[in-house]
This record gives C-alpha cells, structure tokens and sequence, in this order.
C-alpha cells in the first residue's frame, strides 16, 4: 500500500523522469537555505522596531519559513520522525513571533481568557461539579446496564409480544432527544406527582436513553453466540438459565465490551445536558461561576477538565477495540 | 430385555417441508447402531429429535421405558442420560478443555469440583489429550478439539452416545485418532447412534446399519446385509457413490 502510493508521488516523478535530484531537493541546498533562514530570523528578533518594513520582513520571513518545510515535508525520503518534528519546530518559531511582536494583546487574553485569581475562586465549585458529573455518569451507567440487559435477556425469548414492547422501547428512547427526556422528567413528571430530585431525573433520562443503546449491544452480543454452542450446552442437559449463564453471557459478554464501553463514554458526555434541569454538575458549574466573575476563565477551565476526563477514556475505547479484534479471531469451535 | 431407546412412527415437519415421515426403531443397550442416507434425508434431524434439540411433529420416543413426551418429565434429566458429538465440535471457546468437560457435571450432576476435575482428567487421558487439559480449544487441532467433545459428553456418565457426522469437519489425517476413541467406546459396551459417512468404520464396528431415504427407513441390517446384499436400487445407488 505505502510503497504503492509512493511510487505514484507526483514528487518523486519530478525527481526521477530527469533522473537527477532536483536543486531544491539536494541537501546542499537544504542545508545552505536553514542557516539563511536561521540568520534571517534571528536578525529580525533582535531588529526590534516598529512600522511597515518590520510587518514585510515579517511575512516574507513566515512565507520562506513555510516554504522550506513544506520542501522537507513532500520529500518521502525523509523520515516521518523528522517531518513531524519539523511541523511542531515552525509552530513553535511562529507563536514565539506572534508572543514577540504582540506582547500586549496576549497579556490582555491571559487576563481574560486564563485569569489565575477567578479560576482560584471558582475552584472548589467547579471541583463540586466535576464530582456531580463523574457519579451522574456512574449511576446513568449502571441504570442502563441494568435495563439494556434485562430488555436483551427477554429479547433473546424471542417471543412475539415481548419483542414488541422491547422493540416499542427501544424506538422510543433511542428518538427522542435526551434534552427533551430530561424535561419531560424533570418539570413534566411532577404534575403526575411524582416528584424526582433533579439527580434522580439526570439519572433516569440518561439511563433511559443509554438503556435501549445497551439492550441493542447486548442483543448483537447474543446473536454472536452461535446456535450450536447453545445446542451443545442444552444436549449436556443444563437448563436454559444455567445455558444463559455460564454459555451464553460470558460469550456475549467478551463481544460486547468495546461497543459497551464507547457507549458508556457518550453516555457519560451526555451529562453535561442535565445543566439544563438545574443540577450543578460541570458544565452548570462553570457557567454559574462565569457569570458570577463576569470572565469566561472558568468555562476554559471546564473545558480542560472535559478534556482530562474524556481523552484517557475515548483512547480507552480505541484500545480495548483494537485488542479485542486481535484476539477475537472467527473459530469453529 | 427392554430396549433402551424406543422410537414410533415419528413425523417432523418443518413448516410445509415433511423430513421425517414415520420413523420407527428400536435399539438395545450396549449396541451401534449406524444411520446411513444421502444428505437431506433426515439423518440429524432424527438424532435431533431424539434429545428433544427439535420437538417433533408427532409419533412416541421411550428412554430407557420413559416417554420423553410426558408432560411432567424433567427434558435436562433424559438428555443428562445422552451424549451428543456434534460435525462442528461445539466446544465452548471461553474454557480450557478441562473446563470444557467439567461444567456440566458441576451443574447438572451436582457433582464436587474437585470430583470432576478427576473425572475429567482421566477422561482427557482416556482421549490421549491429558497435557492439553489447560488449553483453549482455539490452541487445539480439529481431531484434538473433537476428542475433547467426546470427553466432555462422556464426563456426564451417559448411557447413551450419539455422533452426528463427527469426522466430517476433519482433515483426513485427523479422522483416525477420533474413530479410534470411538471404536474403544464401543467395544466398552456403550450404547452408540452414529450418523457417518465413514463406511469402512461402520463395516467394523456397527451391529446395525440402517438406511434413510427421504425421511423413512428404507432398509436396515448387518453391515455385511446393507453393504454386500443391499435390497433397493436407491441403497445400491448410494452406496456405489461413497464406497
Ligand atoms: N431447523 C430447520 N429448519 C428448517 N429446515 C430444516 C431445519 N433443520 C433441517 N432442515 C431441513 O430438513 C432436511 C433434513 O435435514 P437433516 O439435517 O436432518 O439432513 P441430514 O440427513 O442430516 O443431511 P446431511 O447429511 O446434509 O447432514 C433438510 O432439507 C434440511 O434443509
Ligand atoms: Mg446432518
């Protein structure tokens, strides 16, 4: 494949029909024009000064700069190693430009965008929130687990009425938008009188919803255990639960974990809706304490947080995915 | 004395499709008894039916004297009784062979862990896999995996054993090792149901071969009556393609 892609590299083909390595490309020619560009811009850094002619040198400077990386970048001879470092090298020249020659504006975004002393301040409630999100995302897992299983072990009975409930509820909660599950709950359930915490209705909206996700995943995990493993274990005279339990489940099971777990991953970032049933969870968190501050720093932080949360875990998935394919290799068994 | 398995005019129908149209037989303890037929005649679905893996449309099936259609019998109880051997091994892929061969003891016959894993271990010798006890059946060859079903069936003691076709997902060279744990079944007295297509292992060890054409037996005997005297053209016909 790579090697394939390569041998039709318009690049390549410039340098071969000639049968000689371009100019551009000699490394005599490399070398000489990264200590011109070297030179040239440190001049420029200490060349401090103000007006037109400093602006042009500039661009000129970030023009050639480009250029040159991008000679190295559409080189295949040239290692990935060294090309991505390269990328991340002019990145770096360019935001030590940018920090040079606009020093005040980036004081003034520190100052409003990652303002130390507001964050300090909403500190322990966004840490408050951070702890309501992560146990609403526990318990919406757990709610759902329990749902989407028991729905996947009725389904499996495969008898017709059941089927159509399971199936009715799964449409159902799969089409409707959380935001409005959630509202329903919240401000709609109370008129029936039933009063639920604004938790308790985080909790059931979003372990309604992931529950028909997860009733299907566990459906597709049983319909992957195939009727001969059923038969062998029903021949061996053990009842259809103990078939369930000790046949069925564990193989359903292993083929269910990475679907399981990305779905409990966007389940979990499906929290952040409950801000808008008034429970101070992150989000909630964050916006309280932006328009308390007037400055948008704690919404940044939020985000960082976000972030800290939920990249380990969609690399998670990733993970468990791939090793899973390794190791779940089709046999007849 | 009683047979031990007792089958009357059985009927099995799937949908509009009629696949087994009367089927009556009878076998006695301790004996091997082979079904022979071309491919859809009904084989499988007869074994099958035998366990209650399919219910059938109607006719009568005694067990041991027991009818297996009474309505307060304990299905898991008669099936306890009877080890199947499938074509496509059927070895549960999460458990080591020695797992494999001690769930259902442990569940089914209540037995001691520790009891079963004796049990099982001298079973996987008998087999000749006693140092394949901890492997997955992914690890294990076709012959391996199916000696090990064997085992795993003969764990729970039956007084039965059926095959359904247990040498045809097999390479050639694998075939011997597990007729060979067959015919040593055999000679120990069990009482074996074998559907094959290896003609020359019948030759040697069934007592009785019946043949199946379109859901009904059309002939049955010694294996020297089927092979050397058959009656109807449709045997001499089948016979000349697999011998
Ligand atoms: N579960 C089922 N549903 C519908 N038809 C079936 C089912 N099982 C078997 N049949 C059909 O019944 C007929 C007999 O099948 P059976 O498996 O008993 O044949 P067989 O003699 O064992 O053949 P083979 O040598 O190919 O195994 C076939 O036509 C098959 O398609
Ligand atoms: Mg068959």
């Amino acid at each position: 494949m790579l090697k394939d892609y390569t041998e039709s590299n318009t690049f390549k083909k410039l340098r071969d029909t000639s049968g000689r390595v371009p100019l551009i490309r000699q490394p005599v020619f490399l070398i000489a024009s990264c200590v011109a560009l070297v030179l040239y811009g440190s001049m420029l850094f200490w060349a401090s000064g103000e007006g037109l002619v400093i602006r042009i040198a500039l661009s000129v400077f970030v023009a050639l700069l480009v250029t040159w990386t991008g000679i190295i970048i559409t080189d295949e001879r040239r290692g990935e190693r060294l090309k991505t470092s390269m990328v991340f090298l002019v990145l770096a020249v360019l935001v030590l430009l940018f920090l040079e020659f606009h020093v005040t504006n980036s004081e003034e975004i520190i100052e409003l965008f990652f303002n130390i002393t507001v964050i300090k301040k909403a500190w322990p409630y966004l840490v408050l929130g951070f702890k309501t999100t992560i146990s609403l995302a526990f318990m919406a897992a757990l709610v759902s687990t329990v749902i989407g299983l028991t729905l996947a072990i009725f389904r499996s009975f495969d008898n017709k009425v059941l089927n159509f409930f399971i199936i009715a509820y799964v449409d159902f909660f799969r089409a409707i938008p959380i935001i409005v599950l959630l509202m329903l709950i919240y401000y709609g359930l109370p008129f029936l009188n039933i009063r639920l915490s604004a938790f308790a209705s985080g909790v059931l909206g979003l372990g309604l919803n992931s529950g028909a996700y997860v009733s299907e995943i566990f459906r597709a995990g049983f319909l992957s255990v195939s009727k001969g493993q059923l038969e062998a274990s029903r021949a061996l005279g053990m009842t259809p639960w103990q078939t369930m339990q000790k046949v069925a489940l564990p193989q359903a099971f292993k083929a269910v974990i990475p679907p399981l777990v990305g779905n409990y991953v966007a389940s979990a970032k499906d929290t952040a809706l409950c801000s808008s049933i008034s429970i101070i969870e992150l989000l909630k968190a964050g916006t309280a304490q932006q328009s308390l501050n007037a400055n948008p720093s704690p919404l940044i932080f939020v985000t960082v947080l976000y972030l800290i949360l939920f990249v380990p875990l969609t690399r998670l998935c990733g993970y468990i995915e791939k090793r899973m394919k390794k190791t779940q290799r089709q046999i007849t068994v | 004395m009683d047979p031990i398995i007792r089958v009357e005019s059985l009927h099995k129908s799937f949908r509009d499709l009629h696949v087994l149209r009367g089927v009556s037989i009878e076998v006695n303890r301790s004996e091997v008894v082979s079904f022979i037929g071309r491919s859809g005649s009904g084989k499988s679905t007869l074994l099958r039916c035998i366990n209650r893996l399919e219910e059938p449309t109607s006719g009568e099936i005694w067990i041991d004297g027991v009818n297996i259609h009474e309505p307060y019998i304990d299905i898991n109880k008669v099936r306890a009784e009877i080890g199947m051997v499938f074509q496509s091994f059927n070895l549960f892929p999460h458990m080591t062979a020695i797992d494999n061969i001690m769930l259902a003891p442990v569940c089914v016959r209540k037995i001691s862990r520790q009891e079963a894993k004796e049990r099982g271990l001298s079973l996987l010798e008998k087999v000749g896999l006693a140092e394949k006890a901890n492997e997955y059946p992914e690890k294990l060859s076709g012959g391996q995996r199916q000696r090990v079903a064997i085992a795993r069936a003969l764990a729970m003691q039956p007084r039965i054993m059926f095959f359904d076709e247990p040498t045809s997902a097999l390479d050639p060279e694998m075939v011997g090792e597990v007729l060979d744990v067959m015919a040593q079944m055999a000679s120990e007295g069990m009482t074996m149901l074998i559907v094959s297509h290896e003609m020359g292992f019948i030759r040697e060890a069934a007592d009785r071969v019946l043949f199946l054409d379109e859901g009904k037996i059309l002939e049955e005997g010694t294996p020297d009556d089927i092979f050397n005297r058959p009656q109807f053209p449709v045997t001499r016909d089948f016979l000349g393609k697999v011998l």
